[in-house]
């Protein structure tokens, strides 16, 4: 069903979850993304998880929403999500359109979304990264 | 013409000989013009029976200088005779004999469609069109016949030819429009006039009379090519998709950048999506517009059930799926304009601009 390039990969730094996507995605593309990474949070017992969104060229009502589910629900299984990578003009247009995302924790970039995480879990983890 | 001319004078029948000669430099000078064309080889051989032809009119030494320049003739002949030709198909019948049976049957059914359609313009329609189109009288002698103007006149038969058009493809399917509106939506879709089209909303019929959307493909291809303008048909996800970028191309080519961009492709996206979750099908337009400001004009039309109480629906918060309920609101608010009409069983038109701001903020 899915031939061509990957629309989102997953990857995993430690007990991170680095999750990019790399196109536009459709409601249904961005429901299948949200399961795959629910379930791979369990799969590698990940406490942390970045969802790089920096080639979304579009943040919608629909997208938002479910940003803050993945968030929510990875937070009922153990694991802090930062969203990283938002675009300045997706920003301005979801301050226009009226969302945030709610109380999930956003960094500027990658490398700041890893320092985040380090910060937060990094009691338990050594903090080795970051 | 005596035959009992002593051989060395030029103009001679002998001359073929000369003729013959110039055959290689006439291949050439054609193959340089038109290639490998099948009709080369025609053009050769014809250039030689002209010259052949003049052979008696033409001066001793002047012989190639006058097959070259006969040459270039033909080929210009050519040249019009098949753009003339191309432009003016329409007129000929084609007199080649259908011979499978099928043909003769469509071409009579055509035949009867084109006289029925002809039987339905008025007395003065059909008149003022075939002394036009058939006895290729100038629409300069029409004017005067009926003291008007050439320009009235050629507008006239620009209608004429459209009201045959629509009735043509009516007398083909034999049937009659199913509502007081096709025919005038068909004839501003056949006349390619848009100004018209947007009166009589033609882009919502189509979406609601099967009829008019199956006669109109046909129709749709009148008129000059539009670039600044994307129609994008809504059904499923990835159209929602589709339609957000194919606004935002148009906006960039258009010149606008930056968060403006994004608003509107967020707000087509919100638009489109309902389109998908409540209507299932419907229309994402797309449109750039110039006045009274440089601006994109977007109408996201559907025939779903409709929606009740617009003012509710325009609320933050307010969703009947499991949304944010910022569907609306949000596009409204992303956009400088916002207009929605929604009739219960009908559909919902949604009608929106962004203006361009030149400053590039917002």
């Amino acid at each position: 069903m899915n031939s061509g390039p990957a629309l989102v990969s997953i990857l995993r730094q430690g007990d991170t979850l680095v999750a990019s996507v790399h196109t536009a995605l459709d409601d249904s593309e961005m429901v299948r993304f949200q399961n795959d990474l629910v379930s791979r949070i369990g799969e590698h017992r990940a406490r942390g998880v970045i969802i790089d969104v920096a080639a979304l060229d579009v943040i919608d009502s629909f997208a938002s929403r479910t940003l803050r589910s993945i968030a929510d629900i990875a937070r009922l299984r153990g694991a802090v999500t930062v969203i990283v990578g938002i675009q300045p003009e997706v920003a301005f247009s979801m301050v226009r359109l009226g969302m945030d995302m709610g109380d999930v924790p956003t960094s500027l970039d990658l490398e700041e979304g890893l320092a985040y995480l380090a910060r937060v879990n990094g009691r338990a983890a050594g903090g080795r990264r970051g | 013409m005596s035959t009992a001319r002593v051989p060395d004078e030029p103009a001679q029948p002998g001359g073929a000989v000369d003729v013959a000669a110039l055959i290689p430099m006439l291949r050439r000078i054609v193959a340089a013009r038109v290639g490998e064309h099948p009709a080369a080889e025609d053009l050769v051989q014809e250039t030689l029976v002209r010259v052949l032809e003049a052979e008696d009119r033409i001066e001793p030494g002047m012989i190639e200088p006058y097959a070259i320049a006969t040459a270039r003739n033909v080929m210009a002949t050519m040249w019009r005779r098949k753009d003339s030709e191309s432009r003016n198909r329409h007129r000929a019948l084609d007199p080649s004999v259908p011979d499978e049976a099928e043909d003769v049957v469509v071409a009579s059914e055509e035949q009867s469609a084109i006289n029925e359609a002809l039987r339905r313009l008025t007395d003065r329609e059909r008149e003022v069109l075939l002394a036009h189109e058939i006895s290729g009288q100038a629409t300069r002698s029409l004017a005067e016949d009926s003291g008007s103007t050439a320009g009235a006149v050629a507008a006239q038969l620009k209608r004429t030819r459209a009201r045959l058009r629509v009735e043509y493809l009516l007398a083909l399917e034999h049937t009659e429009p199913p509502t007081d509106e096709c025919r005038p939506v068909l004839l501003a879709l056949s006349s390619a006039d848009r100004r018209r089209q947007r009166e009589v909303d033609a882009g919502r019929h189509l979406l609601e009379c099967d009829l008019c959307a199956k006669l109109s493909q046909p129709l749709l291809g009148r008129g000059p090519l539009r670039d600044n303008e994307i129609h994008v048909a809504i059904s499923a996800d990835p159209d929602i998709v589709a339609a957000r970028q194919a606004a935002r191309e148009l906006a960039i080519r258009a010149g606008f950048s930056g968060a403006d961009l994004t608003m509107l492709a967020t707000a087509v996206s919100e638009v489109a999506r309902n389109i998908v979750r409540f209507a299932r099908s419907g229309e994402v337009t797309i449109e750039l517009v110039d006045g009274p400001r440089a601006g994109i004009h977007v109408v996201a039309r559907d025939t779903g059930p409709g929606i009740d109480d617009v003012e509710v629906a325009l609320k933050d918060g307010f969703s009947t799926y499991d949304g944010l309920g910022l569907g609306l609101p949000g596009a409204r608010r992303l956009m400088d304009e916002f207009n929605i009409v929604s009739e219960p069983g009908h559909g919902t038109t949604v009608t929106m601009t962004k203006w361009f701001d030149k400053k590039g903020t917002a």
